[in-house]
């Protein structure tokens, strides 16, 4: 435990624990618990008669509060759009929307920032400005946009995404393309490689680490955003997650509590499972776009 | 790169998706909602220019102006508990204490769960415990608030932390060798080594921290949804803890009649976030000249 | 490196595929077909299943695609601000009242010699505009006052504690509250937990108490003034507001402080169990009540009695905030279409049924089928004994911001953090104010 290592490659060495830092572990132990608590607490409450939730929310089941897998079965089956097709609406725009975006805004930052021409300029700065606009200023005119072009089914909102979606994801891929000596794009141009294959031989493989950040931050945006494909999509057949519990929440003349519970530890296991499995990549993704940004 | 004969080709292919998808997502809405703030409308085509009226209206909408100040106020508070909490962590974390990186990991994870969700399982937490003192959050608007900013510290400290850690990372070791051979001790360091390298993430955090706070919207719909409402002085409901973003929401739905005055607050709305952001880019600059 | 990129990306692109692919079980676009199609945004979400069953079962009968969406509870007027403004806005919407219809007046088209309306029992539930034309159509009747559980109210009536020792002697507030004393003070005897189910303040709970209670004092002031609408109401009747809302929230199962966050479902299941004995409320709760086993004997309805002069003559709430408007602004197909289902819901042999058993309405149109519903029954008994029922003059509140400050005066004042006297303005100020804003 106390032992001095002396690895050269890590910046800091081990250092010998100290009694405050043990202290600190200790507390930092107690506080991640409490961190988990809240998610554990639904968890536990997910497996409850409504009464017993809103009797006692933070004791564990017993035998008059028991209710089992009747809400998560309630909950995943119940209405005329039940929750199996909201999670696979909600995959369904998060990976499209993330891949659209990824895909198209990279070429177009690397184009924006090869040429010279005033109008890319001035996409460039609309899209910096684009940043700053808070969602609820084009919030009416984007949704009825979005109706009249018919844009209000899971495949529709994938352009409102990218549209929407733009300024950050180009702002930080011409960030990166800039730092890329523009030698390596000229010499593939001398061997015959014309833009297509220029971009996605040479110039993508390169901006893998700004891909991977831009694909996290669209990727922790578009699966939570709640507002945009509420006012968007057309709700009688689509439903994305968010939209879907705060719909169970007093829709149908009745709060089912339990089944709340039960569909936010649907919604939230495959994430926390999916973020511990690759939470490495997910913070450094996260470090690099806040520091570009 | 792109040779003259083939240019125009290769700028349909290249910019022409994002920057049609950008027209449709934000350039149009963006100035047809500027010009609907000045119209009377229903529909949108339907719309009626009047000048400022909706503007005045607006600054005479009691809920607005309250919603204003229970912002500016949840922005204060929020900014300085978070970026505070998540730059001591970050340290503490930094120093090389065992099970650094499982705190880590732990610390990030509630920044993963979307903000409905977040405010639902709060609702169910803070209620559960002032059931025990016979109130809860729909009565007590100070409790909403501090629920409000608890609820906040919890998700965004940890994000805010990862970029202190890197802060803190980045800072040369030579600095503090330089440092101690010279006599400082633990505090000057900090003081005088460690904050002045920090001032980076500082600046990034804190940027992050208001602008998140300010635009909030999910979270406070959930978690509150703006009650409790309080009876003015006219005899109309005015809520409590209801943010500026879930109010001009709410005066664009609530009724037909008012849309046009929905659309003014939320061109005033905008107008503060781009007067924040461009306080904070001069801020930035003005700390690059000095260095 | 460029392998694995491609590679990477071919696997997201296949990702994507796939989901795609299983999202065909939730993207069955019907496409438009020249008959028109027919888009009902459904205000009652306790009925939402229901109505989906009718349409698919129409569907199927004539071809003609019916698409209904349900707002979630306490947001139609927000939904249908939103839906209204898109191309393919509601062909069929629902509006509350003659306010409800000031708002949407335009929107609405003249239903003056439609199938429809010919087909109604009486004129009378014909909501007409300003101008006097027929727009909106009332579709369902609907009948409140305060459930009882008969099998326990006969227990106390047969207990020696009991001073009203006969169900029909309850007939006034002064009696009523006798008895709601007399059951929470005997409580234990009686197996209950109070007279009252909680009086819950969360909005799946609060019209209970902001909108149908509050209709009563609003009915006697009409009455003694001669009118139907007004523009300032005086409150003449709010102390006996106030002095039935006291009774609600003492004689309860439930403390007053826990009220605000009480659910519907909440004082549902405290009546289910035969923990109250009075659970107010309406005729639309009577499917879910036998649904939970309880037997057309065991329930009964009282008039509510807020203790005015003459009440012993007062009969139960019956009324309807529920008028089918159709959309001026869609194409001609579509309002045929719109025309045509709606005539088929309230004349076919389907329709009718599914309206009368399924969703336990009772429609004033001829061919309706006779409900089995028990507190249509009672009212119409009721009648009969030459009760005179209460209007649901609650369709000439001002606004929904209205509804909401007096149910917010109601939480406060119940958890003992507000006044009467906020009540009192929420009532009455805001009754002007709020009418001032959408004149």
């Amino acid at each position: 435990m106390a032992k001095v290592q002396a690895i050269p490659k890590e910046k800091k060495p081990k250092k010998r624990q100290t009694l405050g830092m043990r202290i600190l572990t200790i507390l930092f132990s107690i506080i991640s618990v409490f961190y988990v608590l809240p998610v554990f607490i639904v968890l536990m409450n997910s497996f409850k008669t409504n009464a017993g939730i809103s009797s006692e929310p933070f004791s564990f089941p017993n035998a008059e509060t028991f209710y089992g897998f009747k809400s998560y079965i309630t909950g995943m089956f119940f209405g005329n759009f039940p929750f199996y097709k909201t999670i696979l609406c909600s995959l369904f725009i998060t990976v499209g929307g993330v891949f659209l975006i990824l895909l198209c805004t990279s070429m177009c930052a690397w184009y924006l920032s090869r040429s010279n021409s005033i109008i890319c300029k001035i996409i460039y700065y609309f899209c910096i400005f684009s940043m700053v606009v808070p969602f609820q200023m084009v919030m009416f005119t984007l949704s009825k946009t979005a109706d009249t072009l018919n844009l209000t089914t899971p495949w529709g909102i994938l352009i409102i995404y990218l549209g929407f979606g733009a300024g950050l994801a180009v702002f930080m891929f011409t960030g990166f393309v800039k730092s890329i000596p523009i030698e390596i794009e000229e010499a593939a141009d001398v061997d015959g490689a014309g833009p297509m294959r220029t971009f996605f031989g040479v110039v993508l493989p390169i901006m893998k680490p700004t891909v991977i950040s831009v694909g996290i931050l669209e990727t922790m945006w578009i699966w939570n955003d709640y507002l945009l494909p509420y006012l968007i999509l057309d709700k009688g057949k689509y439903k994305t997650i968010p939209i879907h519990i705060q719909y169970l929440n007093g829709s149908y003349g009745h709060t089912d509590t339990s089944a709340i519970m039960a569909l936010i530890v649907l919604s939230i296991v495959p994430i926390i499972i999916f973020y511990f499995s690759c939470q490495k990549y997910i913070i450094e993704g996260v470090v690099a776009g806040a520091v570009k940004g | 790169m792109f040779r003259k004969p083939k240019r125009k080709l290769y700028s349909l292919i290249f910019v022409l998706p994002t920057f049609a998808a950008f027209v449709i997502g934000f350039i149009y809405p963006f100035f047809s909602g500027v010009y609907l703030s000045f119209c009377k409308f229903r529909t949108t085509s339907n719309a009626k220019f009047i000048g400022f009226d909706n503007y005045i209206k607006a600054f005479q909408n009691e809920g607005f102006i309250r919603s204003f100040w229970f912002t500016a106020l949840f922005v204060i508070v929020s900014v300085v508990l978070i970026n505070l909490i998540a730059f001591f962590v970050a340290y503490a974390l930094t120093l090389g204490i065992r099970g650094s990186n499982v705190f880590r990991t732990v610390f990030f994870m509630p920044n993963l769960i979307g903000g409905i969700i977040l405010g639902y399982i709060w609702q169910l937490i803070f209620n559960g415990i002032l059931k025990n003192y016979g109130t809860n959050l729909a009565l007590n608007a100070n409790y909403g608030f501090w629920g409000l900013v608890i609820l906040m510290c919890w998700q965004q400290a940890g994000y805010m932390m990862i970029i202190y850690i890197a802060g803190f990372q980045s800072v040369p070791g030579d600095l503090y060798e330089a440092a101690k051979i010279d006599g400082a001790n633990k505090h000057q360091l900090l003081r005088n080594v460690t904050i002045p390298m920090m001032m980076p993430s500082i600046t990034i955090c804190t940027f992050l921290t208001l602008t998140n706070s300010f635009k909030l919207f999910d979270q406070n719909l959930a978690l509150t949804g703006g009650a409790p409402g309080v009876v003015s002085e006219g005899g109309t409901m005015v809520y409590q803890t209801q943010m500026m973003a879930l109010n001009i929401y709410r005066t664009f739905y609530e009724n037909a009649n008012s849309r046009g005055v929905g659309q003014a607050e939320a061109v005033i709305f905008f107008i503060i976030v781009v007067v924040i952001a461009l306080a904070q880019l001069a801020f930035t600059r003005k700390r690059e000249v000095q260095q | 490196m460029k392998r694995k990129i491609f590679k990477s990306i071919a696997a997201v692109g296949m990702a994507c595929f796939i989901a795609v692919s299983c999202m065909a079980g939730c993207s069955t676009d019907g496409g438009t077909e020249k008959k028109g199609t027919v888009f009902y945004l459904n205000f009652k979400p306790e009925q939402d299943k229901a109505w989906q069953n009718l349409a698919k079962a129409y569907t199927e009968e004539t071809g003609v695609n019916v698409k209904v969406t349900t707002a979630a509870e306490g947001t139609y007027e927000e939904t249908l601000t939103a839906e209204m403004d898109k191309d393919n806005a509601p062909t069929l919407f629902q509006v509350n009242g003659p306010i409800g219809l000031a708002n949407w007046d335009e929107d609405c088209m003249d239903l003056e010699g439609t199938d429809v309306y010919n087909e109604l029992t009486s004129k009378d539930y014909a909501l007409k505009n300003t101008d006097g034309v027929v727009k909106g159509i009332a579709y369902v009747i609907e009948t409140y006052g305060i459930i009882y559980n008969r099998t326990i109210l006969q227990k106390y009536c047969d207990s020696d504690f009991a001073t009203v020792k006969k169900i029909e002697d309850i007939n006034s507030f002064d009696k009523l509250k006798t008895v709601a004393d007399e059951i929470q003070a005997n409580a234990e005897a009686l197996g209950v937990k109070g007279a009252f189910t909680s009086t819950g303040m969360d909005s799946s709970s609060d019209w209970r108490f902001k909108t149908h209670l509050a209709n009563i004092p609003v009915y006697y002031e009409y009455k003694d003034e001669n009118i139907t609408s007004t523009k300032e109401i005086k409150g003449t009747y709010l102390d006996n507001y106030k002095n039935i809302f006291d009774l609600y929230i003492t004689d309860s199962t439930t403390k007053p402080t826990d009220l605000a966050n009480k659910t519907g479902t909440d004082s549902e299941t405290e009546f289910i169990k035969g923990q109250a004995v009075f659970f107010q409320n309406g005729s639309w709760e009577y499917g879910v009540l036998t649904e939970a086993g309880m037997k057309d004997e065991d329930l009964g309805m009282l008039p509510i009695y807020i203790g005015v002069e003459g009440e012993e003559n007062q009969g139960l709430c019956t009324g309807s905030e529920n008028y089918w408007v159709v959309n001026a602004n869609s194409s001609e197909e579509d309002q045929q279409a719109t025309l045509d289902f709606m005539k088929w819901c309230v004349t076919s042999e389907t329709g009718t049924k599914a309206m009368a058993d399924e969703m336990n309405f009772v429609i004033p149109f001829k061919s309706a089928k006779e409900a089995t519903n028990i507190f249509v029954k009672t009212d119409k008994e009721m009648t009969e004994a030459g009760k005179t029922p209460v209007s649901w003059n609650f369709t000439t509140m001002p606004s929904e911001n209205w509804k909401d400050g007096v149910g917010v005066a109601l939480t406060q004042y119940a958890a003992g953090t507000g006044k009467w006297e906020d009540v009192v303005k929420a009532f009455v100020d805001g009754w002007k104010t709020e009418y001032a804003k959408v004149s």
